[in-house]
């Protein structure tokens, strides 16, 4: 990593770094030492023309579009790879250098085939744009003796890579070489004949394939999944966060048609870094497919009725109302989901408690027991900041597979030393050590062994960290909302209740009398034969259910719900970072948002000061509730002050 | 000023390179004096004193060269260039044949004054023969002393490892060769950081010639004052050119520095062949530009010929008689270029492609004037603009030949045919 700019990672601030004054087409701009003149250029709005140049790769300086003039220099210099100097005078508009972005253009067109037509990246292209920018108007180079090379040639299953597209500029090269470390790209032959090519032909096997089309700046590396299927001017684009992991990674959801047609990256330093792993770039196709719930349906004597929601939060009002009565808030039980938002788990959380007078509420099956904010204590960017970072069993990188993206980026640029050890290492036997700041990360399963580690690693001046992975994009905010038997909203105390299975086998043994399960379909499915015993034997059911599935079928009030990418909201990635949700697609339903109908029962069962149950206003009340959320806000971390710290 | 046989002096002597013979003929006496007289920094001094200058094409003094390397980090490398392929090019070649051990004692006097432990040569695939001859006369210097552990008796320890590239030109770039060295694809690194700093794995790198090398010896034996008196001001020692071309004594000549090229040309290479007429020569190889006969009176001297547009590069002269067709020449480097292209920056590997493919068709005689308006142009694009000097140096020969025989290239537009062979076949037809 020869002359590597330091860029600021961690969420640590950095002292002022020490400015350098450089003239660029005659404006002075003051600029951190060791800045680029590329960035240096930006920070005044002047945009230079690069296509090698990538902000998170080292620069290599190929595609010789950056060419400036730099001060008295013989040559002009590539200003992705010069570092300013005090005094630097930059010229980047100027009929010599206009002359060399035309000839290059000239040079990057001379065997590209211009199939923009049928190309994915038409529209999108740096190609393209630069061209029109930048380009000379016509050609000077035969058709007839355009140099071709492979089309569509398979990489793997997820990604195609059309070689004549290709202008060689590196990029994905080097994002396997200095991003994920497999390097399973290479340049194959020279000169004109060079070309991308898999090792040996060999099929790629990373699990960070989606990210080489996005490095691409033309159109050589396509998504297999997202190959024609639409034009990037069609599409609609919403900011949301990754739907497969607690990992938080923000994404652009571009949809189509009322379908999702592909997750891209938005670079969130603090979070994914712009990597996003394959399995959650390419779930998209399960959220534009199922069967859903559409309409309230009533379910009595073995008659399915359609109704309007008014009616059917009534009827669901009059149910609970009337189990409340005969049985008391003991015979509820309430069990929601790690795919809801903040908002809707701690309306839920406190209809239970306050209004139901229920302590059975869940978001999953089995309790862990005993959640504590300390075990997340350790930012995803801090690793960039720590010693040593320990990781428990494997499972933490199963779970957030950005995460190794995370702890790669440490050792290669920071010198972090990354230790994968077994679940029950022993801090002494593994020779670990660390004087400033060790992480421990592990899952949710084995938070007892990180612990141990933990306590064994803290002693004299050494800090150490957790991080538990959580399940569920929002499985973290489940637990600050207080989503749990034993522990209410910022982990207080709170009378005991039943867990997730507690409930189901008290429901099917009878002892429960009324079932109030949002989202839960995926959770149910996951106790197999028990929750349909469960559904089975209770008969009040009520369900707010965005698809059809065993809940839907079996419950006497279903209320359709809302997908994840219908909604509006907050969710809480892993660190505790909360972060904004809203609706990248229509809701396949009229029925009002989750939020909304929780109010709306809650209003019907008697509650008074719940609002509108707009999740704004929840938000905002929410974040009244739970101090830690009131200082993040929207992006930034819940933290909660350390056992034992001072207030 | 004339032939000055210094590195070649001993050349011809049976079994030269042989440990004894090279030992009777006081071979190893400069890595003796080298470690016994001087302090590795009193060394540099003394190369530097010398005004060696670097004999693999850019003419950088070799002390100063040295002089850039950091002190105290280590592991430092020395990497011996022996990648020989500049177009018309071939005295490293002639002198490891004759004389390895020179070179052998040239890279262990350079490893001392570096303080070196791990010295290279990186010698070119083609030079098969040669390569085996190294690894053999090492073998030999080794069973002596003269490298391994304890280099007669000073403490200090070296090995020299003779690497084959793999056939690429760019290899000979100093950087590219660094990266074919540590088993990559062999194509140039971004500079800075410059080898001297951050060379081979990362550690400071010295890079020098074959010649360059082998010129050491002889300077710690006589002295650097003696050497500096040798050849002019600037341009000291003497240096091997490779003649060929059209001329009646084909072969590697060693000339003081500073002697007229007339006189090469006329006194030891027997003039232009067949009682012809000198067209145009190139004298630095095949990426340097055209020299015309008024040239001839300048001397052998790497400023001068820089100031004459054109640059002794790599020691390579190539003359051409009247009778030859200087587009074709052009095409056939152009094609060259074209095809050691490494592919790495835009301009290079785009531009030889188009630049080829324009001088084929001139050739031909099928291209249009405007069209030679766009060869011009796009060399434009190029010089100046690669990542390495490859691709800058592809444009050389065709942008200086064009100056100078505008008329021959414009003569060809449109012609249907190459018109200087069209004149050579209407030539013998008889009347």
């Amino acid at each position: 990593m020869a002359n590597k700019t330091t860029t600021p990672s961690s969420s640590e601030g950095l002292a002022e770094a020490e400015k350098v004054t450089v003239t660029i087409d005659g404006r002075e701009v003051a600029v951190p030492r060791g800045s680029l003149v590329v960035d240096a250029a930006s920070s005044l709005g002047i945009h230079i023309p690069i296509y090698c140049a990538h902000p998170k790769l080292d620069p290599v300086a190929v595609c010789r579009m950056c060419l400036v003039r730099v001060g008295k220099m013989p040559r002009l210099q590539p200003a992705c790879a010069t570092v300013v100097s005090d005094g630097m005078v930059v010229t980047t508009q100027s009929p010599e250098v206009a002359k060399v972005r035309e000839g290059m253009l000239e040079f990057l067109l001379l065997n590209h085939p211009l199939d923009c037509p049928v190309c994915d990246r038409g529209g999108e292209c740096d190609l393209q744009d630069f061209a029109v920018r930048y380009g000379p108007q016509t050609s000077r180079f035969p058709i007839t003796q355009k140099s071709h090379a492979a089309k569509a040639v398979v990489l793997s299953d997820k990604i195609e890579l059309d070689q004549e597209r290709c202008i060689l500029c590196w990029r994905c090269t080097r994002y396997y070489d200095e991003i994920t470390g497999e390097k399973e790209l290479v340049l194959v032959r020279r000169g004109i004949d060079t070309v991308i090519d898999s090792f040996n032909g060999e099929p790629l096997t990373s699990d960070f394939q989606g990210n080489l089309p996005e490095v691409c700046p033309v159109g050589a590396l396509t998504h297999r999944q997202y190959r024609f299927q639409a034009r990037p001017w069609d599409l609609q684009r919403t900011k949301g966060i990754c739907p497969e992991c607690s990992y938080g990674c923000n994404i652009n959801i571009d949809a189509r048609d009322f379908e999702i047609k592909r997750f891209a990256s938005r670079d969130n330093p603090q979070v994914e870094d712009m990597w996003l792993c394959d399995r959650g770039r390419y779930s998209v196709e399960k959220w534009s497919h199922g069967s859903r719930v559409r309409h309230p349906l009533i379910r009595a004597g073995g008659e399915v009725r359609e109704v309007g929601v008014d009616e059917a939060v009534a009827e669901a009002a009059r149910q609970l109302g009337e189990v409340l009565r005969l049985h008391g808030g003991g015979a509820i039980g309430v069990i929601g989901s790690p795919m809801l938002t903040n908002e809707e788990l701690w309306l839920l959380q406190r209809l239970a408690r306050e209004t139901l007078d229920c302590h059975n509420c869940d978001h999953q099956l089995d309790e862990l027991g005993n959640v504590s904010a300390d075990e997340h204590s350790l930012g995803i960017a801090e690793i960039e900041d720590c010693e040593t970072v320990v990781v428990l069993g494997a499972e933490p990188e199963a779970n957030t597979p950005v995460l190794t993206l995370r702890l790669h980026k440490a050792q290669l640029r920071r010198g972090v030393e990354v230790r994968r050890v077994e679940h029950d290492a022993s801090p002494a036997s593994l020779g670990i050590k660390g004087k400033r700041l060790v992480g421990v990360i592990a899952d949710e399963v084995h938070r007892a062994y990180a612990a141990d580690m933990a306590d064994a690693l803290a002693s004299g001046n050494t800090l150490v960290k957790r991080l538990t992975v959580t399940r569920g994009v929002n499985g973290r905010g489940a637990k600050d909302m207080g989503m749990l038997p034993t522990q209410g909203p910022g982990y207080s105390r709170v009378t005991g209740g039943k867990d997730g299975r507690q409930i189901l086998h008290a429901a099917s043994a009878g002892a429960i009398k009324a079932l109030l399960l949002v989202g839960a379909e995926t959770v149910l499915r996951g106790a197999g034969i028990l929750a349909e015993k469960a559904l089975a034997k209770v008969d009040v059911i009520i369900a707010i259910e965005p698809r059809a599935g065993i809940v839907a079928n079996a419950a006497s009030v279903v209320i359709p719900g809302h997908t994840y990418f219908e909604k509006r909201g907050s969710v809480t990635n892993v660190e505790g970072r909360v972060q904004r949700v809203s609706p990248a697609l229509p809701p396949a339903t009229a029925a009002p948002q989750e939020t909304r109908v929780l109010a709306m029962l809650a209003a019907a069962l008697g509650a008074t000061g719940w609002g509108t149950g707009d999740p704004f206003e929840v938000n905002t009340m929410l974040s009244q509730a739970i101090d830690a959320y009131r200082g993040a806000g929207n992006g930034g971390r819940a933290l909660w002050k350390r056992q034992g710290e001072p207030r | 000023m004339a032939e000055y046989k210094l590195l070649t002096h001993a050349f011809g002597t049976k079994d030269l390179p042989t440990l004894g013979v090279y030992e009777k003929l006081g071979g190893y006496q400069g890595l003796r004096e080298a470690i016994s007289k001087f302090t590795p920094d009193e060394l540099v001094a003394q190369v530097k004193q010398s005004g060696l200058r670097g004999r693999g094409g850019a003419g950088f003094p070799t002390g100063l060269k040295w002089s850039f390397l950091p002190k105290d980090v280590f592991p430092r490398y020395l990497c011996c260039n022996a990648d020989e392929s500049e177009p018309g090019c071939f005295k490293d070649r002639w002198l490891i044949d004759n004389n390895p051990h020179q070179l052998i004692e040239g890279v262990l006097i350079a490893a001392y004054a570096l303080q070196v432990e791990t010295a290279f040569i990186y010698i070119r695939g083609e030079y098969r023969d040669q390569r085996l001859l190294l690894e053999r006369c090492i073998d030999e210097a080794r069973s002596k002393g003269y490298l391994g552990r304890d280099i007669l008796g000073s403490g200090w320890n070296c090995g020299i490892i003779v690497h084959g590239g793999a056939g690429a030109y760019i290899c000979g770039e100093e950087t590219a060769l660094l990266d074919s060295l540590e088993g990559f694809r062999g194509q140039p690194r971004l500079k800075p950081p410059f080898p001297a700093l951050k060379g081979l794995y990362g550690m400071p790198t010295v890079i020098n010639n074959v010649e360059t090398l082998s010129n050491l010896p002889h300077i710690v034996q006589r002295g650097a004052a003696w050497f500096a008196a040798l050849g002019t001001e600037k341009s000291t020692g003497t240096r091997l050119f490779c003649c060929s071309g059209h001329i009646g004594r084909p072969g590697t000549y060693e000339m003081e520095l500073g002697t007229p090229i007339a006189e090469l040309l006329e006194n030891h290479c027997g003039g232009i062949w067949k009682g012809r007429k000198l067209k145009a020569f190139q004298p630095g190889g095949g990426s340097m530009q055209v020299l015309l006969p008024e040239h001839l009176a300048l001397p052998l001297d790497m400023d001068v010929i820089q100031q004459a547009g054109s640059a002794l590069g790599a020691g390579a002269m190539v003359f051409m008689d009247e009778t030859t067709c200087l587009v074709n020449v052009s095409m056939r480097l152009v094609d060259f270029y074209k095809h050691e292209s490494c592919g790495k920056c835009t301009p290079c590997r785009e531009g030889t492609y188009f630049e080829s493919a324009l001088m084929h068709r001139l050739e031909a005689g099928q291209l249009t004037l405007a069209e030679l308006a766009t060869l011009e142009d796009i060399c434009d694009n190029m010089n100046g603009k690669c990542f390495c000097p490859l691709g800058d140096t592809a444009t050389w020969f065709v942008m200086s030949a064009y100056r100078a025989f505008r008329d021959e290239f414009e003569a060809h537009c449109g012609a249907g045919t190459c018109p200087v062979a069209a004149a050579q076949v209407t030539a013998l037809v008889p009347a």
